[in-house]
């Protein structure tokens, strides 16, 4: 996307935008494929601690940190590599909408692990989930008219915070309140099927 | 039947038994192809092509650009996790055929049969879908840069399995064909003399043949199929000699 000429048939500004999308991009496909990795080796691995004393509260609320700080790490690299071409206008804000992004992804990966928990399809439903996601979310003239309900995709809003915290170093609230709502959501979702996967009563361990 | 005739028959059923690959059938043409005709907006684009034997730019639509780029990405992603799949399979397999006194030439046809047949049908998958929405200027001569440029990208995903696991091979077949046809040989990307390099990737003949007989009327580009087919049998000679070796190492 950074290599979009300049259009003068289109409104967008194709390379900036190009550069954010790429960011976003980056973040969501690595933070969903640790989720991914994280709820598969949890599958493995931590039913085997539950059943030798450990709680799985203690367990999910690790594996979370874990999640948490991987993304974080995976944002600061991918806002350095944007802040080499661009100057954010609320450079903080601008970090944490990305952190923010990197969670949806991370939280969507560990759902996907709990649901298809084999690393090679797994990887391949995550990639082509935020491949699509960051397409169509975009807002990029490659994606221009795309249907009203894509504002629900995972990567829509975060990608509004972004872009406006990139380029006009605000946010809105409407927006931010979207994204602390999927993640509650998400949270509340991985947090269910962990415990599921935990369940060693009355059955055989996988 | 013939030993060939079994082991191409065998390949062609574990193959459409491998529902990642069938999925991927099934999703990837619609998810890619229709949906970029779909979404992409509806300006007049700068295109770099061949007319007359000169190279200059013509005004074309966005999303038919968009559409016939997206198109050969689609074809050259699944024909490569074919190839790739082909290739960790006949590691794990093809040794043992020789030990049951199938020779070489025969275990060689078959797979590259197999990998013949997954690529036309993609191919046909592929080009079909498209049709729905974007009709070429010259379709056949479309349809041939097409199955180069599949039956290249199959071969590649042969030569990636033969150094790399599943996993990584598949993210490696994943980004080859984004990075090569939809930036690197993208039309909308690239507006200006490609620099050396891109030209020596694997989608670089075919794509000049598709965005001249797709988007122009008259085929300048008949040369470019030709390089296209020679850096296909490249990649052939080098395949099947991996494979042989690899096959023989069991």
């Amino acid at each position: 996307m950074a290599g979009l000429p300049s259009m003068p048939t289109v409104e967008a500004i194709p390379i900036e935008l190009g550069r954010l999308l790429g960011a976003i991009f980056g973040v969501a496909i690595i933070a969903g494929l640790m989720g991914l990795a994280q709820m598969i080796s949890a599958r493995a691995a931590d039913r085997r601690l539950v059943q030798t004393g450990y709680p799985p509260r203690t367990l999910l609320a690790t594996r979370l940190a874990a999640l948490g700080g991987v993304t974080v790490v995976v944002a600061a690299v991918n806002y350095g590599v944007l802040w080499l071409t661009i100057s954010p206008g609320a450079p903080v804000l601008t970090f944490v909408f990305l952190v923010l992004a990197g969670l949806v992804y991370a939280f969507l990966g560990a759902l996907v692990g709990a649901l298809l928990p084999r690393l090679f399809e797994g990887s391949l439903v995550v990639v082509f989930l935020a491949m699509m996601d960051a397409f169509l979310s975009g807002d990029s003239p490659l994606a221009a008219d795309v249907p009203e309900f894509v504002e629900y995709f995972p990567l829509y809003h975060p990608k509004e915070l972004l872009q406006e915290a990139m380029f006009q170093g605000t946010y809105t609230t409407g927006d931010l309140g979207f994204v602390a709502g999927y993640l509650l959501v998400l949270l509340v979702l991985v947090t269910a099927v962990f415990g599921v996967t935990m369940r060693t009563s009355g059955g055989w361990s996988a | 039947m013939s030993r060939t005739t079994t082991a191409f028959t065998i390949g062609i059923k574990e193959q459409a038994r491998n529902y990642v690959l069938v999925a991927l059938l099934v999703v990837l043409p619609v998810s890619f192809i229709t949906l970029a005709f779909a979404v992409t907006q509806d300006v007049e684009m700068p295109v770099r092509t061949l007319v007359d034997g000169e190279t200059v730019t013509v005004m074309r639509g966005m999303p038919e650009v968009h559409g016939v780029i997206m198109t050969p990405i689609t074809s050259a992603l699944i024909a490569g996790l074919a190839g790739l799949f082909l290739m960790r399979e006949a590691k794990d397999t093809d040794g043992r055929l020789a030990v049951a006194g199938y020779r070489a030439r025969q275990v060689i046809t078959a797979r590259f049969g197999v990998l013949a047949a997954i690529t036309l049908i993609v191919t046909g998958v592929s080009v079909g879908v498209m049709l729905v929405d974007f009709q070429p200027e010259h379709l056949w001569w479309f349809v041939a840069a097409m199955l180069v440029v599949s039956v290249t990208y199959g071969l590649i995903g042969m030569l990636v399995g033969a150094v790399f696991d599943r996993l990584a091979g598949m993210w490696l077949m994943l980004i080859l064909p984004m990075l090569d046809i939809g930036l690197f040989q993208d039309p909308l990307f690239i507006q200006s003399e490609p620099e050396w390099w891109m030209k020596l990737l694997p989608g670089y003949w075919p794509v000049r043949v598709m965005v001249d007989t797709g988007l122009t009327t008259d085929v300048d580009t008949t040369l470019s199929l030709v390089w296209a087919t020679g850096y296909l049998l490249l990649v052939a000679v080098l395949t099947i000699g991996v494979y042989y070796r690899i096959t023989q190492e069991k």
